[in-house]
């Protein structure tokens, strides 16, 4: 095939969004293996500075510690080269499937997020997610609603009671706080009519005043404590709770396998992050700048004005990440059964009340807008 | 072209995992299979375009009521299947042979030249002039088809205060009379 040929064949409208979906799933992929990572470092170095401590400052590149940023690739390196071991009494097929589950849904859920307004690449309409559906809202749903089995097939493929109990609790509690969480949800897809979290986002504009957070306080309150319970992290954690269950649902994985654990919860969070990043405070707008303003600022650059966008949703994302270390090492576990009843008897009642609330207001108004 | 090659692999991948739900020994590896199953389902649905339909087969299916059944078979902790060799009923022959006589019914008919494939009025253009996926989904459940769609919920309400009232009776009659006063 001649050189002409080539770029007549890559320049075709199929050919062009195959490769950017391409590159987009690369993009996600890369960003997705940067956060447990990053995330890691963070957790040691947040509480240290809670608790007046230093935390690893010591692992760095020649003369240069760089806060201890590297002590995160040194745990990859270890994590990945150690040897592995299977229980006698496992399930072998499923507990070598569970991790990649858990990896699959994480990453699957992130491809779904947008990450910038539309851009034109040789006069085709790129979208900046890399599944952009118009339900992809809930996309979202449909597949961190799947993530529960990587817990519970990975305690019960250990063959092992802490195992066990702490996916029982892990699955238990993923399924509970899913309804709040989806409840909390639902009033902002009726405020601004739509699915696509694209069009949710451009919706909210770039002034902070018409943000979702603005428009509906309680949902954002309840998706909050929601964010904490779906990823099972502290003061939800229950499922992992060391001093009764060892390590919960992974007591039995070690080296890549726990990895992947690690891997899957990190982006889980990322992910979740993004989401309420892009639901309740504008996603890639950028604060004050309205974005036909900024095209023009740049100069009409759509790729520099998807990128401050993309800067602009990751920022506010490392917020929520900040803020669960933040609460991981504020707060105390909780007890079980007020796990379960703070979930089915208060964030399900309210959030029922607010979704009736918020649909009765949107209702008057379309109405009272229409006379 | 495209869209019958997605469907037949689909179509293959739930024939396969559907064979093996009842196939496999162990309880949790055939509801491992039904989640693949149904996520299937859900792939054949989003390649003809109903995007709704299919994250919520996903996410109600696959994603809800497998995980109680899995939730279940764990609790109830069952060993693998322990039969040996496949003993077949008179009632499963039968069954068998119904079935096997459907499918050549169906295959006849195809082969008569039935009409197949023929699309109502709710094609991909139709529903995007709409207004899209879920404005029609809703508007069909909230008009046309209304009073069975409450009734549904209605019905669903029932059985789950059902469950509710058969549970708490089992508490009562071993003598956990205290449980049901905090309710």
């Amino acid at each position: 095939m001649g050189l002409t040929e080539l770029i007549e064949v890559l320049s075709s409208d199929t050919a062009i969004q195959v490769i950017a979906s391409i590159v987009k799933i690369l993009i996600v992929l890369v960003l997705c293996l940067q956060v447990p990572p990053l995330m890691v470092w963070a957790e040691r170095r947040a509480p240290a500075m809670m608790q007046r401590r230093k935390g690893p400052n010591r692992v760095g590149l020649f003369k240069f510690r760089l806060y201890g940023l590297l002590q995160s690739a040194a745990d990859a390196v270890k994590l990945i080269f150690k040897e592995e071991v299977v229980p006698r009494g496992a399930n072998k097929a499923v507990y070598h499937i569970a991790p990649i589950f858990g990896v699959f849904t994480a990453m699957m859920v992130a491809c779904a997020i947008p990450y910038g307004n539309d851009i034109s690449v040789f006069g085709q309409k790129v979208s900046l997610s890399p599944i952009h559906l118009d339900v992809g809202f809930l996309f979202i749903f449909a597949i961190s609603s799947l993530a529960v089995y990587a817990v519970t097939l990975a305690g019960w493929a250990s063959n092992n009671k802490y195992s066990l109990l702490g996916s029982l609790r892990a699955s238990a509690q993923m399924i509970s706080y899913e309804i709040p969480l989806g409840m909390s949800l639902i009033p902002l897809v009726v405020i601004f009519g739509t699915l696509d979290l694209n069009k949710m986002v451009l919706a909210q504009s770039a002034y902070p005043w018409s943000w979702g957070v603005v428009k509906a306080p309680i949902s954002f309150l309840l998706f909050l404590v929601c964010m904490f319970a779906e990823t099972n992290r502290a003061p939800f954690d229950l499922a992992e709770g060391e001093s009764e269950l060892v390590a919960g649902f992974h007591t039995e994985f070690n080296s890549a396998k726990f990895a992947a654990f690690f891997l899957s919860e990190y982006v889980a969070m990322f992910v979740l992050s993004c989401l309420a990043a892009t639901v309740f405070f504008g996603g890639w707008q950028t604060p004050f700048i309205p974005y036909e303003t900024l095209l023009s600022l740049l100069g009409g650059m759509e790729w520099l004005a998807a990128l401050a966008g993309f800067v602009c949703l990751i920022v506010k994302a490392a917020f929520f990440m900040w803020v669960y270390v933040w609460v991981r090492w504020t707060l105390p576990r909780f007890r079980y059964d007020q796990l379960m009843s703070l979930g089915w008897k208060f964030m399900l009642p309210v959030g029922l009340v607010n979704l009736l609330v918020t649909t009765l207001v949107v209702a008057f108004i379309e109405n009272a807008g229409r006379h | 072209m495209t869209q019958e090659l997605v469907f037949l692999a689909f179509a293959s991948l739930i024939a396969i995992c559907s064979m093996m739900v009842i196939l496999s020994r162990n309880a949790v590896v055939s509801a491992i299979f039904l989640v693949g199953d149904l996520f299937c389902l859900a792939g054949l649905y989003a390649s003809m375009e109903a995007h709704f339909v299919a994250a919520i087969q996903v996410l109600v299916y696959a994603g809800a009521i497998v995980v109680l059944f899995m939730f279940v078979i764990m609790l109830l902790n069952l060993g693998p299947d322990q039969r040996k060799h496949l003993e077949v009923s008179a009632p499963e022959i039968g069954v068998l042979g119904l079935t096997i006589v459907g499918f050549l019914v169906i295959g006849g008919l195809l082969l008569l030249g039935q009409p197949t494939g023929v699309t109502g009025p709710l094609t991909a253009e139709a529903i995007d002039n709409a207004g899209g996926n879920t404005y029609t989904v809703g508007m069909v459940l909230f008009t046309k088809y209304l009073w069975p769609f409450e009734l549904a919920s209605m019905l669903i309400l029932l059985a789950i205060i059902a469950a509710i009232v058969i549970a708490k009776k089992e508490h009562i009659k071993d003598g956990d009379k205290r449980r049901l006063a905090h309710g």
